[in-house]
């Protein structure tokens, strides 16, 4: 074929009129806010979150072969290849800066959806203003149980809430029981914001409800300087298990507290929080062989599905740290809001929200231990089982529930 | 001098109504939500710190409890609401009366308190409302009181997502503060308060009339803080006691007054001008990093305007009008 | 609530009230000095553990050898920060009471900034130390190592800087200053001079504390924020301008934290702290021993 003139100019007619589309199509991204605790406090969180997210972006965005929704396709193939971006923004455990960048990322970035945001006070008032806006919201690690129930239409839960936390907790006595260990009474410790609170009220009313003698419920106060008074008090009670809801600051302080006042329980079994915090067993990891915490993630998962250990990874490499129940919750929560914006095929919030709803994501294919993924009425997903695990030899063990438990409860602990 | 202090509160008060008409035009112009955002809060904090200027600037008393009165309203409002329906508008009233109550029988001990004695007093006062706000289980406890909104009301005073109601509430309550700070500058408080800076032996002899005049201080200064709570209440339609009775509020109020200087009429809102907007742009834009870089902006930007311009920013504008008064 | 709880609570608190009046110290010398609270003092004793956190992981230098080192180098921040920053602020023609409460505000929050950007927020402890984690029992009465080295070091303390300010020429110097910094001037001494060396030395005292409480309190940016107002409620409750308040400061808000948090629900302990300092100053406007 000789290449005449002509050809030449229909060619680069023709190649310049498709070039903006294919450009278009390129370019167009689909934009969604994270909003965390980047400085203050909790700084810590937010920037280990911003590692998850951005893990999630890249699997989301690349070519894996991870049995994970669009994790086989680069970007959302439902929206003819889009990437999606991510915008972060800082809220300083503030509802009101939680409220207020909310309102920003969505009215000047134009976000499509909205995933936060550690801090349950905030997720309050972020989740409002995503409701007034019609912008779907995903509250990828807050366990505060009433954050459901407020007849919000936008707000979704993939992950458990304190009260599923605290029943698989005493599901986990019940079974021990049965099996002839003896449990009979509860210390409980736990902080005074909204996670402690939360948190104490439901132990509180599983161990009236199932017949646990709660011999001492102590409220403390955040970031004490000095935890002795609290600690003398849990030791005079010497209940069988101590439950503790602390953040890793006040987890770090109970710890050596308890060592320094010759306290040794039977079993702590820990509320998560700063009890699945690296930063808890670098410090006093040594006085916590044996403690059980729960979770809604475990790296043993790997064994049974590779991509987890593969994921775990991608995020060591950004971050230097393994997944733990909060960054893998956070990682989960994109997956879960880009999987329902792609079958929305649009940006649009309605249509989001309807493909939400109808999420119906198998177990196999999260890196979680959860049955699958399926939200009611009120947005929460109650198929997300939560797990029981055991810091043994350095690292966690799935002990609880059954199915998914790859060891025995050591009890007591050494 | 008489004839040049009453020329000069003729003219604040023509250019505060000049402002204040400027000010209530720019949002017809200005319709992006976050700008707004940032306005409603630069006039709530005008109005907050012109109120704690009133107490700690022109009367001496410097409180860093605040946060307290601020709270209490937010918690009235909010509580009548969700508990009883009370309107929000009786619940501003009823709060900023509480708060002006509290203040008065806190004042009466606190107000024999000298210096710091005093400032550590007050801030240890709001500390123990903190603490016990977040263990009252019939008031939420620590997980504080979601306002439920249901659609845009002037009566319940709840908008969904126009700013605009709130900004003019917020303007409104800027005016009032000032208003009521620039009659105080003319009143016989007033001229007490500058006689005991002036001259502390002049206290001795009016002993009891400045200490009641403290006492009014203090309520006038409660009554349209807990005003402000009510109506940051409303505007967030959430609040927990952290915060609305953190110690963060009671520097917040402070802070405008100071850098825009304190004990004046125009130093407040000078001071809310600068600072509010600088607070909410160095979060949004450099505070996703992660990295305290908006900490570091924000924590220097205090410490050379402090040690720049101890007589706060609004000495810029008025060298001409000192050398006139003088 | 037995014996054995009550004698334990009122031992732990005590150990506790000797370690805050350590912490105070500092803050009560140079406000005692000049007049001046320094606002930054809690991030003053978050950058002395930060200082024993980093000596311990890069040098493996135990605490309690990396106090001295901290001290000295506490010193010489205090002494710039005087230098560079309060020099100016007292100096400040008007609202110099303000200017002072704001300019050391401003660098607290300045501090912890920089604390984040580069050390990152993370949570940081000391794991390994000689005392850390060890404990003595005395008739079932846990005493814990490294806060019982924390009191013998405050009580040290406490007597070294009595001694200095009433026994040596520097101290009458101090004495002097604080007293009319204009007469000084007169016998030759330079008040910037006494002044850098007073912030030093009250620099240096919180380093000392923080290098203590490195060896059983975890370290991160914010740190300083949860002892900041326990130190000057110390400081105000034993009566600003005495050094020896702030030491009875400690030991009362230390023992009245730990009998409150035995009567009340421990998350209301504080609430004890500031009702027994309102108390005191409404009888006593100037605190137990204070002189200003």
């Amino acid at each position: 074929m000789t290449v005449t003139r002509r050809n030449v100019l229909l060619g680069a007619t023709a190649a310049a009129a498709l070039l903006p589309i294919a450009s278009r199509a390129q370019a167009s991204e689909v934009v969604i806010g994270i909003i965390y605790p980047f400085s203050g406090a909790s700084a810590q969180i937010g920037v280990d979150a911003q590692k998850a997210f951005e893990t999630a972006a890249e699997v989301i965005n690349n070519k894996y072969d991870f049995d994970l929704p669009l994790a086989r396709d680069a970007g959302l193939p439902g929206l003819g290849g889009a990437k999606i971006r991510l915008v972060f923004a800082d809220h300083q455990a503030d509802p009101q800066k939680g409220r207020a960048e909310a309102e920003r990322l969505i009215t000047q970035e134009k976000v499509c959806a909205i995933v936060g945001t550690y801090q349950s006070a905030v997720a309050v008032t972020v989740s409002q203003i995503c409701d007034r806006y019609q912008i779907p919201f995903i509250s990828a690690d807050n366990s505060s149980p009433s954050l459901h129930r407020r007849g919000l239409k936008f707000y979704f839960r993939a992950a458990p809430h304190d009260e599923m936390f605290s029943g698989a907790m005493f599901d986990f006595f019940d079974a021990m029981k049965k099996k002839g260990t003896k449990i009979e009474t509860l210390s409980l410790f736990h902080e005074d914001t909204i996670f402690g609170t939360d948190s104490g009220n439901a132990q509180l009313k599983l161990a009236a409800d199932r017949g646990y003698k709660v011999l001492a419920d102590i409220k403390y106060r955040a970031n004490s300087p000095s935890l002795s008074a609290e600690v003398q008090q849990l030791k005079a009670a010497n209940a069988d298990v101590l439950m503790p809801s602390s953040y890793t600051t006040d987890g770090i302080l109970l710890v050596k507290t308890m060592a320094e006042l010759g306290y040794k329980p039977n079993a702590i079994v820990a509320q998560d929080a700063g009890f699945s915090e690296k930063a808890l067993y670098d410090a006093v990891g040594d006085k916590l062989e044996g403690v059980i915490s729960r979770g809604s993630f475990s790296l043993d998962l790997a064994a049974k599905r590779p991509m987890v250990g593969k994921i775990n990874a991608m995020f060591k490499e950004k971050s230097g740290k393994d997944l733990n129940d909060f960054s893998s919750r956070q990682f989960m929560g994109l997956i879960v809001m880009a999987d329902a914006i792609n079958r929305a095929k649009s940006t649009d919030g309605d249509k989001i929200r309807e493909a939400l709803v109808a999420t119906d994501m198998p177990g196999e294919s999260t890196i979680m231990p959860w049955k699958r993924v399926k939200f009611d009425e009120t947005g929460q997903n109650n198929d997300a089982d939560p797990v029981l695990l055991q810091y043994t030899g350095g690292k966690f063990v799935t002990i609880f529930p059954p199915q998914a438990a790859v060891a025995e409860a050591v009890w007591p602990m050494k | 001098m008489d004839t040049s202090f009453a020329q000069r509160r003729r003219r604040d008060l023509i250019i505060a109504a000049v402002f204040a008409v400027l000010a209530a035009l720019v949002p017809l112009f200005v319709k992006d939500v976050y700008v707004q955002n940032i306005m409603v809060l630069t006039l709530m904090y005008a109005a907050l710190s012109q109120s704690w200027n009133i107490l700690s600037g022109y009367c001496g008393q410097i409180s860093l409890g605040h946060a307290l009165y601020f709270g209490l309203g937010a918690y009235t409002t909010t509580l009548l609401f969700t508990k009883f329906g009370v309107l929000p508008w009786f619940g501003m009233l009823g709060g900023g009366l509480i708060s002006a109550l509290i203040a008065m029988a806190l004042g009466y001990p606190c107000f024999r308190l000298r210096g710091h004695y005093f400032v550590i007093a007050t801030i240890v006062i709001a500390e123990i409302a903190l603490l016990l706000f977040q263990n009252w289980n019939w008031a939420g406890a620590a997980l504080g009181i979601d306002v439920p909104v249901h659609g845009d009301s002037w009566l319940r005073f709840q908008f969904t997502r126009s700013k605009l109601p709130y900004f003019y509430f917020a303007l409104a309550l800027a005016c009032v503060a000032w208003l009521v700070t620039w009659w105080l500058e003319d009143s016989k408080w007033g001229y007490w308060w500058r006689a005991v800076k002036d001259n502390p032996d002049a206290a001795e002899s009016l002993g009891v009339v400045v200490f009641n005049s403290k006492m009014g201080a203090a309520a006038v200064s409660a009554f349209l803080t807990a005003v402000g709570g009510a109506f940051y209440a409303q505007f967030v339609s959430y609040i927990d006691p952290e915060s609305v009775m953190g110690f963060q509020f009671s520097l917040l109020m402070a802070l405008p007054a100071v850098l825009g200087g304190i004990g004046t009429l125009w130093g407040p809102v000078l001071g809310a001008i600068i600072l509010i907007p600088l607070t909410e742009l160095t979060r949004s834009f450099i505070g996703g990093s992660g990295r305290g870089v908006d900490l570091i902006v924000y924590g220097t930007l205090i410490v050379l305007i402090s040690l720049a311009r101890p007589e706060g920013l609004v000495g810029l504008f008025s060298r001409r009008r000192k050398g006139a008064v003088q | 609530m037995t014996a054995e709880t009550i004698i334990q609570s009122l031992a732990s608190g005590l150990l506790m009230g000797l370690l805050y009046g350590l912490i105070a110290v500092g803050l009560a010398l140079i406000f005692g000095l000049m007049d001046v609270v320094n606002f930054a003092h809690g991030e003053f004793l978050m950058i002395a553990m930060y200082a024993t956190f980093f000596l311990f992981a890069f040098f493996a230098i135990d605490p309690l050898l990396a106090a001295p080192l901290v001290a000295a180098a506490l010193f010489v921040f205090g002494a710039l920060v005087y230098l560079l920053i309060v020099r100016f602020a007292v100096r400040a023609k008007a609202n110099a009471g303000m200017v002072q409460i704001f300019s050391t505000f401003g660098l607290a929050i300045v501090m912890r900034g920089l604390a984040q950007f580069f050390f990152t927020p993370d949570y940081r402890s000391v794991t390994h130390s000689w005392l850390g984690g060890k404990t003595v029992s005395i008739a079932g009465i846990f005493l814990p190592v490294p806060q019982l080295a924390g009191a013998l070091v405050s009580i040290l303390a406490f007597g070294a800087l009595y001694f200095f300010i009433n026994r040596t020429d520097f101290g009458r110097a101090l004495e002097a200053t604080r007293e009319d910094a204009g007469a000084v001037a007169l016998v030759g001494i330079d008040k910037n001079r006494v002044f850098a060396l007073g912030w030093g030395l009250g620099a240096a005292l919180v380093g000392l504390a923080g290098a203590i409480m490195a060896m059983f309190f975890y370290i991160y940016p914010d740190v300083g924020a949860s002892f900041a107002l326990i130190a000057y409620v110390t400081v105000a409750l034993g009566g600003f301008g005495s050094v020896f308040g702030a030491f009875a400061g400690g030991i009362i808000v230390g023992l009245v934290e730990a009998s409150t948090a035995l009567l009340l629900p421990p998350s209301l302990k504080s609430v004890g702290i500031y009702a027994v300092y309102l108390l005191v100053v409404f009888i006593r406007p100037r605190g137990l021993f204070g002189s200003i």
